[in-house]
């Protein structure tokens, strides 16, 4: 496999304090890492880093090439990023959003919104949309890309368990084709189903990356997010104590 | 299409009513003599061009700050740029009181102070750029207040004229005027899509390829530029540039290459039929150009808004 993404000794820092520091990874063509952690851990950040929207600390390369190394016009063809909902002040419609999305023709819009659901809603303002219907618009977009790798912040935020299923799908099927992807995530279930790799961020600094196998324990997730989790049959679900 | 075209078709009936309306009303295929002939196309025609011109770059300045600030309520003053302008007319005007040209250039000056002051805080974000505006605008307001204060009883009314808007003397050649619509617009187009991507959010336009530090750097100096080339001809009028941009985004969508034109033309168009007025209403005096911006975009834009909602 092609590694798309080679990372190492990686930290991120912000308002001065450091969110993760030594991390060491590789991101190959059709593969899937997860990033899992606690709020404010680091994990958006990490994937800002990555998409070379904020400043980090060591080393990231890119098909041979220092992230730092490429300009941004080059970034955005290789790296494509979704994180949080656009602003809806100014009024864009969902089709004008799509179409922003599309480096010269406008082919594929139809398409992108029917797979996410949103071709109904193609002349609406993203204003008038609820949280949902704009994630959806986002991925949407994202699926207009052509970038190899994808990094994906909290994909399935937002999203009805229909939806959230048809996401999960989505990545399984860009995996297929080889796309190269980064998610965060805070569903267990979610990344069991997609995960190859994970990266474990802890809160305190440290990241751990490794294959989703080994690392998908009920313990280690239990101290990860210091909260008690089982495992039941194949999965590790939160324990939410005595529901009756 | 149609609303392109209706666009077009009011621009020339505002400026055929510009030409005929004054002190006397004077068909302009018919003129009766040659001072008619003077009237209309060697007074009222420049006029009405300076008056296309400048409403046209006002309503672009504010399209393009409400971007750069990602802030629908910004507009071509809101950094404090037409505080800056006035306090230079006004200097001017206590300086040097007989001449002619002096509040031009001393708004012209005055209006770059203003955009080298703002152009340091640029490397802010759009939040706290905009609050160093208007903690700006305060402070330059200051000075105008003192300047005002000071002013001779005789320099009075020539600066609240100016300053309540006056096209009756610029002193900026009208191809200067012009030419400055002419290029405002294409640099504008040719930033369209840059601008387009900046209304997702800084984030989001950066992931798409766009160089967000040095588009906003240009797009402040852009801004502020044809800003202070508006207040220097026509003195500071207001709401165009707040309002011709929603208007033209209700009307034509939110994409600049079609916002941008639209501001241009509207704009324009606005500033002819409030100077027609102006110079009608009770002629032979003339009102204050930027009072009848408002007097005539607040209702249109407010039925707009209510019958959008």
């Amino acid at each position: 496999m092609t590694a798309l993404l080679n990372i190492s000794r990686l930290s991120v820092t912000r308002g001065g304090r450091t969110l993760l520091s030594g991390l060491d990874c590789v991101l190959h063509a059709g593969e899937v890492v997860v990033v899992l952690g606690p709020n404010g851990a680091g994990k958006s950040s990490l994937l800002l880093a990555l998409a070379g929207l904020i400043p980090a600390d060591g080393g990231i390369v890119m098909q041979g090439r220092a992230l730092t190394d490429y300009r941004r016009d080059e970034l955005s063809r290789s790296i494509a990023w979704q994180g949080e909902l656009p602003p809806t002040e100014f009024g864009l419609t969902v089709r004008q959003r799509l179409e922003l999305a599309v480096s010269e023709t406008r082919d594929g819009i139809e398409a992108a919104a029917t797979a996410m659901d949103v071709a109904p809603l193609l002349h609406r303002p993203l204003g008038e949309l609820s949280s949902g219907e704009r994630q959806r618009t986002e991925l949407a977009a994202l699926m207009l890309r052509d970038a190899p790798i994808w990094l994906l912040d909290e994909p399935t935020a937002h999203l009805d368990l229909k939806h959230q299923i048809h996401c999960i799908k989505l990545i399984r099927e860009q995996r297929k084709r080889g796309r190269a992807m980064m998610v965060v995530l805070h569903d267990m279930q979610q990344a069991m189903a997609i995960a190859d790799y994970l990266i474990l961020i802890d809160g305190k600094g440290r990241a751990e990356y490794g294959e989703a196998k080994r690392l998908f324990a009920s313990q280690r997730m239990s101290r990860l997010f210091d909260a008690p989790v089982i495992r039941q049959g194949s999965v590790l679900i939160p324990e939410y104590g005595d529901l009756r | 299409m149609l609303r392109w075209s209706a666009l077009v078709v009011a621009v020339l009936l505002c400026l055929l009513l510009g030409l005929a309306t004054g002190e006397e009303w004077i068909n302009p295929f018919a003129a009766k003599d040659a001072l008619e002939q003077t009237i209309l196309w060697e007074l009222r025609f420049p006029r009405l061009l300076i008056a296309f011109a400048v409403g046209g770059l006002l309503a672009l300045a504010g399209a393009w700050f409400q971007v750069l600030l990602g802030n629908p309520l910004a507009e071509p003053y809101v950094l404090g740029v037409a505080g800056s302008a006035s306090a230079g007319a006004v200097s001017g005007l206590m300086f040097v009181p007989d001449s002619a040209w002096v509040m031009s250039a001393g708004a012209f000056a005055g209006a770059w102070l203003g955009i080298v002051i703002v152009m340091l805080f640029s490397r802010l974000g759009p939040n706290r750029m905009l609050l160093a505006g208007v903690v700006l605008a305060a402070f330059w307001s200051a000075v105008l207040a003192l300047l005002l204060a000071l002013l001779p009883e005789q320099g009075l009314f020539r600066a609240f004229a100016w300053m309540m808007g006056d096209l009756s003397h610029s002193d900026l050649p009208l191809a200067v005027l012009l030419a400055a619509w002419g290029i405002a617009l294409i640099c504008g187009l040719l930033l369209s899509r840059s601008l387009d991507m900046l209304l997702l959010g800084e984030r989001h336009a950066e992931a798409l390829g766009v160089d967000v530090k040095r588009l906003r750097q240009r797009l402040l100096l852009l801004a502020s530029a044809v800003t202070a080339l508006a207040v220097t001809a026509a003195g500071t009028i207001g709401f165009i540039g707040l309002v011709i941009p929603h208007l033209m985004r209700m009307l034509f969508g939110s994409l600049h290459r079609a916002v941008l034109p639209a501001s241009a033309i509207g704009g324009g168009l606005l500033l002819v039929l409030a100077d027609a007025a102006a110079r009608s209403v009770i002629a032979p005096a003339e009102l204050p150009v930027g009072v009848l911006t408002a007097i005539i975009g607040v209702p249109v834009f407010l039925f707009l808004l209510l019958r959008r909602s």
